[in-house]
């Protein structure tokens, strides 16, 4: 066991944790941030994506303990109170979402690349997404919506 | 915001915004107190007699809290296509006698955490009596092969297919060709895992079963039989499920268990979730197939006869066996003109794991060798493909030979339209080479599909109940289950549309099999058909309440009135009479007291397949689509890129059609892996790629340019014309793919995946050929 200070969506956690724990497991059992989907714990599929200082990783690949010292944002963190971030728009305005296993880490793993590089091509943003693997959608919705959001958030800001 | 007249407008999902913050919540996401782990003990064998089970010491194990056995069940089995095909019910719950795959269930057990349950699966010491096995269709045919079950020469199922005058036709023929197309095996690969919580409540012995399931009706039917329940007693719900793809159509002995072990715990929760490993090797895969054809032509191009045979390798047991092996073979007479065909199809058991339902059921396979075939055929008279397929397909209101009615029909207007849309005169047959050793060609596709399939129950009915509540708020309950593909807002449109309201008002309950209406599921692209049908009444009977209220408030006549964009209006004048929330008050009010309920069914006029004659008219209505490919292949590599795909679709109308161009665009690149990749290898039984870093499937920068257009037939049964359409798109890819890159550097591949390798080797083949 060990104590760790686990900074999840701006919010500070102490946690006493098992040295194997996985990152996905604190997540989901102890702060009940279930918008981490749970599938191939192999790190093969990307349903577990979340931010460490931004960067997307696999919470099934990384120990808690890894963590410590980390930003750690899940889906949960990414909706300012009632309103949702424009890459969430974007999903739900040109239908990218169909049986949304995959749209969290989609979204968390767009939102790390838009942080780095605002106006991406579609070849970007399709390298980006390579890790993250989506069986509805043919990822054509998914491509098109990262574009949109990151037209409309070039707008914006 | 109101959306009203939703119907035909891209309107965001009714589930959009709880997916995209993460708040969706899947079966895998339900935590209850003192919730236990539950593992399933699986056979490693591939054939084996069990000669005796001893749980005794994963029973001693401290955290175990159950262990079961057969000998806790009824030991009744269960199958998927029970009631019109009995002799395929081959299954138990828990194997006791023998096991026939590797992977196939024997015991389960519940503990207080995963570890405990996983060393308590090693505790269970099985002796088997090892039996010899057979792993290939044809050879588990052979008189002598090892005998899986009590079907003769392990054929499951038959379907003898003849009508007309075959061998005739085929004399009198221009031009016969003769092939041999080899289809593997494929993975649904969700990415929700089979995930199921059962929990058994001993005040009332009834049995709440949480699964990720495109069907809650079939499992309860099947739970009831096999635990010798009451339905009654069986509640299944459905929470958000992370797709099926016709991998999640059945009741598993997870789901079984899990209730099993929960009514032998006491009434604990048991949670039960299959490991990616387990998905792959153990739930249901897509029957490989092998299409001997042997066709005829005349000169002009009229298609004579079909004769052949197709032969499946079904696996362990029988699951979906019938409806794959029918959908595999029927649609050859949805799509052409056929007065002369034979076709023999057997589903032959081995001890592979078990082949059942995925999209496009066997048609996905069926459309590869029919329309690689087809293109043999039109190049064997000189003919262009297109044109060929313009002279044989089927008309609108065509009775086929084997009796399915087609009413509306717009596959040759979606071949037209591909045609046109992809330049298809411009650059078929006009070999391009766009770099040195890189080729460019085209080719096409086309397909049919069913919206429905009375296969497994006596009826294929589905119902809806809407009400309206006081306050103006509508409640549709619909037994119809969204597994991403978007039917509840489908079902949330249509009702929106119908009753006259703004789409927002509507709030769904879905796949509750205690709460809302009987509906088989989701699977053969039925939903939007028949369940929407079913809701599309609902809607109709709570407006025509609401009406009638309104009618005797302002002495008009019913008849003169409708619901439009949230108005009540008289439909001779045009006029606004009320708004529909000031005819709900009416409604609630002191003088009529009138709660809105209204409900609706649906049962479309179909037929099961008389598999002695092929004869059945299975769905309510057929939808039609046409498919072109361009590819590039690189001759040095053997490398085939897709550039681009043309889909054309006779979607009858589109409910939604974002969700419509989003089912075409899913289903194109799912057919893309399965043309050039996509292969679930089995060795001895054993799966050898379970992982999605083994088994590879498209990935975001695999994502190709898709066309998507639809042929809008308004078809006269389909809800606002619509018809089913979640599957077709999948059909015609590979043939598509394989035809244009025959058209590209002049080799015919007739097995797949597309694999480097077998385009090269085809390429020396015929450089070969031609030295000689």
């Amino acid at each position: 066991m060990k104590t760790v200070t686990l900074d999840v969506n701006g919010k500070v956690f102490c946690l006493d944790v098992p040295d194997g724990e996985l990152l996905i497991e604190t997540l989901r059992d102890r702060l009940g941030l279930l918008g981490t989907k749970y599938s191939c714990l192999e790190g093969d599929c990307g349903v577990c994506t979340v931010l460490a200082d931004g960067k997307n990783v696999l919470s099934c690949l990384m120990l808690t303990v890894e963590a410590e010292g980390r930003k750690i944002m899940t889906i949960e963190g990414l909706t300012q109170g009632s309103s949702l971030h424009p890459i969430q728009q974007a999903f739900i305005d040109e239908g990218a979402v169909q049986c949304g296993f995959c749209t969290p880490g989609m979204v968390l793993a767009s939102k790390s690349l838009l942080d780095r590089c605002p106006l991406p091509t579609k070849e970007e943003i399709a390298h980006a997404l390579d890790g993250n693997l989506c069986r509805c959608t043919g990822y054509v919705r998914i491509i098109n919506a990262v574009l949109s959001a990151a037209q409309k958030m070039k707008k914006t800001s | 915001m109101k959306t009203t007249s939703p119907v035909g407008k891209s309107v965001p999902r009714i589930d959009a915004r709880q997916k995209v913050t993460g708040e969706a919540t899947y079966v895998f996401d339900l935590k209850f107190p003192g919730m236990l782990v539950g593992k399933m003990l699986r056979s490693p064998h591939a054939h084996a007699r069990i000669v005796k089970i001893d749980t005794s010491k994963a029973e001693k194990l401290p955290g175990v809290r159950a262990v079961v056995t057969a000998e806790d069940t009824p030991k009744i089995k269960f199958g998927s296509n029970e009631y019109f095909f009995p002799y395929t019910v081959d299954q138990y719950p828990l194997e006791f006698e023998k096991v026939r795959y590797i992977g196939d269930e024997i015991a389960a057990v519940a503990a207080v955490d995963e570890a405990t349950a996983e060393q308590a699966l090693s505790l269970i010491d099985v002796q088997y009596e090892v039996l010899p096995a057979v792993f290939d269709a044809v050879a588990a045919m052979k008189p002598g092969a090892p005998q899986i079950h009590a079907a003769r020469n392990n054929i499951g199922v038959m379907l003898p297919v003849c009508f007309g005058d075959p061998d005739r036709a085929l004399r009198e023929s221009d031009y016969v060709h003769e092939d041999v197309f080899v289809l593997p095996s494929a993975a649904h690969a969700a990415l929700e895992p089979h995930v199921c919580i059962g929990q058994y409540e001993v005040s009332t012995d009834r049995i709440t079963l949480w699964s990720s399931t495109q069907a809650p009706f079939k499992i309860r039917e099947a739970m009831a039989k096999t635990l010798k329940m009451q339905e009654a007693d069986i509640r299944v719900i459905k929470l958000n499920v992370g797709g099926g793809f016709g991998g999640k159509l059945e009741m598993f002995p997870m789901d079984f268990c899990a209730c099993l072990l929960s009514k032998k715990c006491g009434g604990a929760p048991v949670k039960m979730m299959c490991t990616r490993q387990e998905v792959f090797s153990c739930t249901r895969r897509k029957h490989p197939m092998i299409y001997k054809l042997k066709s005829g032509v005349k000169k002009d191009g009229t298609l004579m006869a079909i004769t052949g045979e197709v032969i499946a390798d079904g696996g362990a047991y029988c699951s979906y066996g019938p409806t794959v092996i029918a959908a595999g073979i029927m649609r050859f007479m949805m799509v052409y003109q056929l007065k002369n065909i034979r076709l023999f199809g057997s589903r032959v058991y081995t001890n592979n794991s078990i082949s059942g339902a995925i999209r496009g059921f066997g048609g996905v396979q069926s459309g590869f060798a029919i329309e690689s075939h087809m293109d043999m055929l039109a190049r064997g008279i000189g003919m262009d493909p297109v044109e060929f397929r313009l002279k044989n397909t089927t008309d609108p209101n065509t009775l086929t030979i084997n009796k399915m009615i087609i009413s509306s029909n717009g596959l040759k207007d979606c071949i037209r339209k591909a045609a046109e849309i992809s330049g298809w005169r411009e650059k078929y047959g006009a070999k391009k080479e766009t770099s040195p050793g890189v080729l460019r060609g085209i080719g096409i596709g086309i397909a049919a599909d069913v919206m429905g399939s009375k296969m497994y129950k006596s009826h294929e009915s589905a119902g809806s109940i809407i009400k309206v509540e006081e306050d103006g708020s509508v409640y549709l309950f619909t037994g119809a289950a969204d597994t991403g593909q978007g039917s509840d807002t489908a079902m949330a449109q249509i009702a929106a549309h119908e009753l006259g309201v703004a789409y927002e008002r509507i709030r769904i309950k879905a796949a509750d099999t205690e709460i809302t209406p009987f509906d088989t599921g989701s699977f053969a692209s039925r939903v939007t058909f028949i369940s929407g049908n079913a809701t599309k009444n609902a809607a109709t009977d709570a407006k025509r309440q609401i009406l009638e209220v309104v009618a005797q408030e302002l002495k008009l006549g019913v008849q003169d009135l409708d619901i439009e964009d949230e108005q009540v209006v008289n439909k001779k004048s045009g006029k606004m009479l009320l708004s529909f929330d000031q005819a709900v008050v009416l409604c609630y009010s002191f003088n009529y007291g009138r709660l809105i309920i209204g409900r609706g069914s649906y049962n479309p006029k179909t037929t099961p397949i008389d598999f002695r004659t092929g004869e059945g008219n299975i769905s309510g209505s057929y939808g039609f689509e046409a498919q072109i490919a361009e590819v590039e292949v690189d001759t040095k590599t053997g490398r085939v890129k897709v550039l681009k795909m043309y889909d054309v679709h006779d979607i009858g109308y589109p409910i939604n059609p974002a969700s419509v161009h989003g089912q075409i665009e899913g289903s194109i690149v799912m057919g893309l892996g399965y043309t050039l990749y996509e292969d679930l290898k089995f060795k001895e039984g054993r799966v050898v790629n379970p992982s999605f870093s083994k088994y590879r499937i498209p990935r975001s920068t695999e994502m190709i340019p898709i066309e998507s257009v639809f042929i809008e037939t308004n078809d006269p049964q389909g809800p606002f014309g619509a018809k089913g359409m979640g599957e077709a798109s999948l059909l015609p890819t590979a043939a598509a793919i394989a035809n244009a890159i025959y058209d590209a550097v002049g080799v015919q591949i007739k097995d797949l995946p597309i694999t480097p390798q077998k385009v090269l080797a085809a390429l020396k083949d015929i450089k070969n050929k031609k030295q000689e």
